[in-house]
């Protein structure tokens, strides 16, 4: 708010609660992971050391990219209820040609992601064509697809994958001055990005509220980034599934704010109708929204096999997706995703994917059991949804 | 009482110009629901049209074919004199034929900025994704609302937390973006509190004496229909009934020929 252009308007000083429910509603989520982060610091010496932050980002990556795919589906108000199980097809088949014929990981892995594209662009086109609701279609297909990882599994139920050279991308960290260099990289490309909207802006002649507009984001960037190599160098370094994780993180935050695509999915996820209308190709967006989840879900299928060194009945979560299924939408919609579509940002599916990490992790360092971690993790989506609601019953302002 | 029977919409308006729209006899069934038996339209450069009838007369249906949204199985439909095949909303928008849709068709997680450009967004290259000139965007729709005398309105607030009467308006901007020559407004006044329905009463005629064509439809008789229009279609059970000059006729005559003295006749089909 630092300048007005003549001819503008006076720029309305908004009110707390306007800005809860706008750019501030990742303000409780935010919130809430730091008094769990105070809690299990409080209950566990080993919590905040770097060596357990850094597990902690690992663990969470799969079920971060999971719930970053399964966005855009939701997004669009369809549930795709088929993506753990697309997540342990794809890697069992990317085992089975590896390990019996003989492929190079670096063919059979954008093989895999393709499957998983496929499959999930199958589902769309089952759903928009023949109008079955999305979370019946998938529902069946990943019974289905369960039933084929099955089939394809060998008779000893797992293919390992130790000294395929797959076993690498979970082994792999970025460390010293190389990891300073890509955090440059990624906060340089942040910065281009604002910059860029700000040289447009100033071109048209508009107002450039620059400390909201470029001081605060790239400041914010840079010192998160900063944080988190700091600790991670402290450790072992960047593990490369976590830089894989930032940048699908990245790409997917441009591809979501930045481009008419993105934007056609929160229009068609708010009034679909109205998108058709203005000559908007619904059944080709849900198409392409279904087809990265699916291909999503198989790359995040891919790490999982490589953090677990090989794969089986367990991988996908095992038979109807267990968890990591459960997990996955948990995720998304902790991070502020609605099931209902067109409401949610990127932040969600890294959020949403800590909350839960730290709830397991933290559990876990207090040898607490596993049904104690459900319980906790159950309560914990339930309470984020209605700090929502509440919010904008408090407010009287709906956030979008 | 000076009802005339359903005949061509009188040329003596302006015997000049050739109607930029141009509807006769148009059939549209919904399964088994006949919902036009026949029904016509036509706009001039610079007129405003009103469409009434009883609910379930086909009014929306009417407009709703003239802007593509719904195919007619048989009818005529010409753009300046020369048929033309509307099928698909691009159809019509191509053609310069934009509709104000009578649930608005907004969406409201998203601003201003984004309503008034949905599906016609202003992007830089394929390989940047296809990013939105948002910059670029932002002045133009600022340069519409100004000329709608809405200077004020916010370009970042989501519509859905604005009022119904700020709706209206960004609607009706949407459709006058991109220099249309007909607008299509179903129902633009219903929601609204008396003084933003005057507000946008006044806009139409504005958008009239800038030579647009524009077809409304209106159950506001009284206020509405005779005091801002130029001429009225009666339409019911899916045909046209009547045609009126509004400066010659009362509010009185237009509803006792939507209601045809058939008081009582199941008009919802
Ligand atoms: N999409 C549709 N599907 C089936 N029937 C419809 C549809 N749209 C309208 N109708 C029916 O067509 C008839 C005319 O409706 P409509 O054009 O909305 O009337 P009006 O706008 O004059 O009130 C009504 O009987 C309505 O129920
Ligand atoms: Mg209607």
């Amino acid at each position: 708010m630092a300048h007005v252009a003549p001819d503008a308007p006076a720029v309305r000083r908004r009110s707390f609660s306007e800005l809860l429910t706008s750019e501030f509603r990742a303000l409780p989520i935010v919130l809430g992971l730091v008094v769990l982060w105070i809690f299990f610091a409080a209950q566990s010496d080993v919590f905040l050391t770097p060596r357990n932050l850094s597990n902690l980002l690992v663990q969470s990556t799969v079920v971060g990219i999971m719930a970053l795919g399964l966005m855009f589906v939701l997004l669009v108000a369809e549930i795709d209820l088929s993506v753990a199980a697309i997540n342990g097809l794809t890697s069992v088949f990317m085992a089975k040609i590896i390990v019996e014929y003989g492929f190079s990981p670096w063919i059979a892995i954008p093989i895999a992601v393709l499957l998983g594209a496929g499959i999930g662009s199958l589902s769309a086109r089952w759903v928009t064509y023949v109008g079955v609701p999305s979370f019946v279609v998938t529902l069946g297909l990943g019974l289905a697809l369960n039933g084929l990882q099955l089939i394809l599994l060998p008779e000893t139920a797992r293919y390992s994958l130790s000294g395929t050279g797959l076993e690498r991308i979970a082994l792999t960290s970025i460390s010293g001055p190389w990891a300073w260099l890509v955090l440059a990289i990624g906060i340089g490309a942040f910065a281009a990005l604002v910059l860029s909207n700000v040289a447009s802006r100033r071109k048209a002649g508009l107002e450039i509220p620059f400390l909201q507009g470029v001081v605060l984001p790239i400041g914010a960037a840079a010192a998160f980034g900063i944080l988190v190599v700091a600790i991670l160098t402290a450790h072992q370094g960047i593990p490369l599934v976590v830089l894989i994780f930032a940048i699908l993180l990245g790409i997917g935050g441009y591809v979501l704010q930045e481009t008419q695509f993105g934007l056609f999915l929160y229009a068609v996820g708010n009034n679909a109708e109205a998108a058709r209308r203005n000559g908007v190709n619904v059944a080709g967006l849900k198409m392409a929204a279904f087809a990265i989840a699916g291909g999503v879900a198989a790359l995040a299928g891919i790490i999982a096999a490589s953090r677990t060194l090989g794969v089986g009945v367990f991988s996908g979560g095992g038979v109807g997706g267990g968890t990591l299924l459960l997990e996955s939408i948990a995720a998304a919609v902790i991070g502020g995703v609605s099931l209902f579509g067109g409401r949610g940002a990127i932040y969600a599916a890294l959020l949403g994917a800590l909350v839960i990490g730290t709830v397991s992790n933290g559990l876990n360092l207090m040898g607490v059991e596993n049904e104690i971690r459900l319980i906790v993790t159950g309560f914990l989506l339930v309470l984020a949804v209605s700090i929502d609601r509440l919010i904008e019953k408090a407010t009287g302002q709906q956030s979008f | 009482m000076g009802v005339e029977t359903a005949q061509r919409p009188n040329t003596e308006v302006r015997p000049s110009d050739t109607p930029l729209v141009s509807m006769r006899n148009i059939q549209k069934h919904f399964g088994s629901l006949h919902a036009l038996r026949g029904a016509s339209v036509e706009v001039h450069p610079g007129e405003v049209v009103a469409l009434v009838g009883d609910n379930g007369a086909g009014k929306s249906t009417l407009v709703k074919v003239m802007a593509g949204v719904h195919a007619m199985d048989s009818g005529e439909y010409l753009f300046e004199g020369k048929p033309v095949h509307v099928s698909k909303p691009t159809d019509a928008t191509e053609l310069g034929i934009q509709t104000v849709y009578q649930d608005l068709s907004l969406c409201h997680n998203l601003d201003a900025v984004q309503n008034l450009f949905l599906g016609r967004e202003l992007t830089g290259p394929r390989w940047g994704g296809r990013r939105i000139r948002r910059a670029e965007s932002e002045v133009r729709a600022r340069e519409v609302l100004t000329r709608m005398r809405l200077g004020g309105m916010s370009l970042t607030r989501p519509v859905g937390a604005m009022s119904g009467g700020q709706r209206q308006n960004i609607a009706i901007a949407r459709s006058i973006l991109w220099t249309p020559k007909v607008v299509i407004l179903d129902e633009p006044t219903a929601a609204l509190s008396h003084s933003a329905a005057e507000s946008v009463s006044k806009l139409i005629r504005t958008l009239a004496d800038q030579g647009l064509g524009i077809v409304v439809v209106s159950h506001d008789i009284h206020h509405f229909v005779v005091n801002s229009t130029d001429r009225i279609e009666v339409m019911r059970l899916g045909a046209n009934v009547a045609s009126f000059k509004s400066s010659e006729v009362t509010g009185e005559q237009v509803v006792n020929a939507m209601v045809g003295g058939n008081v009582g006749v199941n008009l919802a089909g």
